[in-house]
């Protein structure tokens, strides 16, 4: 017989806010640490990472030679084909990289707490001192990471396109904050369909319908509005007053790469083309012109429409008495970063609620429960 | 002696159906206490409340001084919880999956791996140490889970049958386990729905049935207070016409309600009487000259005394 009674555990004793702060980190870590153990044993996880390079680059390649044989072919000067040749590359990765985070980080923790219902091993979590909310953050970071690190692998790849140029920097920078956004709103929605449904199948269907959603119902819709005020035989106007509104499409990701990636067009190309005619009325990207359909503005500044009937003046002042200001008026009318931020904003926000109420589901003891699903859990002995 | 679980007015509904209709516990320190009660009785909701895993409908507990409503988190501290079904993760060795639940309650890294070791040992799993979890028996699964409840030290340790699915030698070694941790001061709650299972091994007992105690208290205790009549066994060196006449003389006393022979020769006996009554029988036998070779009551009292007061037609009990 060992001692192991005769030492009282000697768990660390907080005390106060700041306490529970530590305590909930060492939670959170206890649940990462455990899943990270899973995720990461063995060469399975580094197998897949270099796979998924492998396909990238190869991509890229595919992407690159594509590019080259247009620049080559394509009529006029080709003192710009290396810039478009790596905006190519950079928009064929960013939407690769997009796609992957759509659907790998839902997938990624919608089984996070559902396994452990089906498992029967979430009991035996949550009687233990471990707060829902480092039971859910912890699921949620260890899930990430692995995303997030398939996203840092892919930079090197990406930096390739500054060999081309026609890409700053700065818009690789943006391209990359939206997919690690993404990847953490996307995230918390799996995990909030995991622990909203008892089983992992039914918790990734709702999952992937979500995203089914969010990036093709959203363009769907906005394109169908789009259709349904511009269109009509008699007075130009459509059956329906009005232009979409721009907020359908802030949860759509690939809507805010196409934002990024129109900021990285020096003339009026086909990302800015499709922006407008998804988002007519965005603040993000201001076209002078109108009727039948954008025209390149002059360098000069303009008086531009901003989208909400106000008139930006040549100093980037509101002309009308309202107090829109176009933020970065950029040639060409187009105004930088107008859309992306506010879809990063709104899964931010997103994010903090879906992860609240998966702490609320996740609570044994919660105050809010699903009519009649209580009972099926808790069935009396 | 001082109650380390209490309940009081303990209740727990699920729309209609009351599943625990006030329940009233106290478990001394130390204890070794038995909720037994057939299914559907409200022993694992019970437990399940004190466990703060689930919210009371009315009522409250207390473990350790700290109330299941009002401090969960303490009283997950003071206490450790093995419910009847658990899995196991997969993809995590045997010390890993201690070392996971040492960390949620904060253990440091150095008394982390000092535990794992001490309780691999304690419940005979060191020979497994590295193993992954979903390679072990039921037995070992289960002795695991038992661990696990183990790791921060708790003062009392809640059992929701533990020995549901083990082999027979795996209960033995279940049983020989809680006795030793018993012997470390530990008190434990344990319910079954098989009395036998807890008969030997708990101090104490509580009979539950429809949400409700029947009977609580020490196990002799409850036999001498809710005895209706028990049976006695008594096996005879004669045979034919004489163990005939055996039975007669022993039906004739007056706490023996009926008398049968069986078809091996033995005589069992109706008894009204208590224990001295059952010895005064014994002696007044003898001195008649009955040969007696052995005189005992049926193994299985309690239970049949359980059987007794859960069944549906009962008539309502007056709790202990």
């Amino acid at each position: 017989m060992t001692d192991v009674m005769s030492n009282r555990a000697r768990g660390v004793r907080w005390r106060g806010p700041v306490a529970g702060l530590i305590r909930t980190a060492g939670g959170i870590g206890a649940v990462g640490v455990k899943e990270l153990r899973g995720r990461m044993r063995g060469r399975r996880a580094f197998v897949i990472l270099t796979i998924y390079l492998l396909l990238l680059g190869g991509f890229a390649w595919m992407v690159e030679l594509l590019m080259e044989r247009n620049a080559s072919s394509g009529f006029g000067s080709s003192t710009y084909a290396g810039a478009s040749i790596g905006q190519g590359i950079f928009a064929a990765l960013l939407m690769l990289e997009t796609l992957q985070v759509v659907f790998l980080a839902p997938s990624a923790t919608a089984g996070a707490i559902s396994l452990e219902r089906e498992k029967q091993t979430l009991e035996l979590l949550v009687v233990t001192p471990i707060s829902s909310i480092a039971i859910v953050l912890g699921k949620l970071l260890s899930a990430l990471v692995y995303v997030w690190l398939l996203i840092a692998a892919s930079l090197p790849l990406t930096a390739v396109v500054f060999v081309y140029g026609g890409v700053a920097p700065d818009d690789v920078l943006r391209g990359y904050i939206v997919l690690i956004v993404t990847a953490l709103g996307l995230g918390s929605f799996g995990l909030l369909c995991s622990s909203l449904v008892r089983r992992t199948q039914a918790a990734t269907a709702i999952t992937i319908f979500g995203v089914l959603v969010i990036s093709i119902g959203s363009v769907f819709l906005l394109a169908f509005w789009g259709v349904m005020t511009t269109h009509d035989n008699n007075d130009g106007n459509g059956p329906v007053r009005g232009t979409a509104p721009q907020e359908i499409g802030y949860l759509n990701p690939f809507l805010a790469q196409v934002d990024v990636l129109c900021g990285t067009e020096t003339s009026f190309g086909g990302w800015c083309s499709l922006e407008s005619s998804l988002l007519p009325n965005q603040n993000g990207v201001v076209f002078v012109g109108g009727g039948g359909g954008p025209v390149i503005a002059p360098v000069a500044p303009v008086a531009v429409p901003n989208g909400k009937g106000i008139f930006i003046g040549p100093q980037g002042q509101a002309v009308a008495n309202d107090v829109a200001v176009a933020p970065d008026a950029a040639p060409f009318g187009i105004v930088r970063d107008g859309f992306w931020p506010r879809s990063v904003a709104a899964w931010l926000v997103l994010s903090i609620v879906f992860l609240v109420l998966s702490v609320q589901f996740v609570s044994p003891t919660r105050r809010w429960r699903l009519r009649g699903r209580g009972h099926r859990q808790d069935g009396p002995a | 002696m001082t109650a380390i679980v209490r309940t009081e007015g303990l209740f727990k509904r699920y729309g209609r159906t009351l599943a625990v209709a006030g329940i009233d516990l106290a478990i001394d320190e130390g204890e070794i206490f038995g909720l037994v009660g057939p299914n559907g009785a409200g022993k694992t909701t019970t437990l399940r409340m004190l466990a703060t895993l689930l919210r009371p409908s009315a009522g409250d507990a207390e473990i350790d001084g700290w109330s299941v409503t009002r401090n969960p988190d303490q009283v997950r501290r003071v206490l450790g919880f093995m419910p009847d079904v658990f899995g196991v993760y997969d993809d995590m060795k045997v010390w890993e999956y201690l070392d996971f639940f040492a960390r949620c309650y904060g253990l440091p890294a150095a008394a982390r791996r000092r535990m794992i070791t001490d309780l691999l040992e304690l419940v005979d799993l060191a020979p497994r140490r590295d193993d992954y979890v979903q390679t072990l028996s039921r037995g070992m699964e289960q002795r695991l889970c038992l661990a696990h409840a183990l790791v921060h030290d708790p003062k009392v340790l809640l059992l929701d049958e533990p020995a549901s699915g083990l082999d027979p030698r795996a209960r033995v070694e279940l049983r020989e386990l809680l006795r030793e941790l018993r012997a470390l001061g530990k008190t434990i709650l344990i319910s079954s729905h098989i009395l036998p299972e807890l008969e030997e091994l708990c101090t104490s007992l509580a009979i539950v049935d429809q949400g409700k105690v029947l009977a609580q208290g020490r196990v002799t205790d409850i036999e001498r207070r809710l005895r209706f009549g028990s049976v006695l066994r008594v096996r005879l060196l004669v045979e034919g016409e004489a163990l005939v006449a055996a039975r007669d003389r022993l039906a004739g006393d007056v706490d023996v309600a009926s008398a049968t022979i069986l078809e091996d020769g033995t005589i069992e006996l109706g008894f009204r009487g208590d224990d001295a009554a059952s010895a005064r029988l014994l002696a007044e036998s003898v001195a008649a000259g009955l040969p007696i070779v052995s005189f005992a009551r049926a193994a299985s009292d309690l239970e049949e005394l359980f059987l007794q007061v859960t069944a549906p037609d009962r008539q309502p009990l007056e709790a202990a």
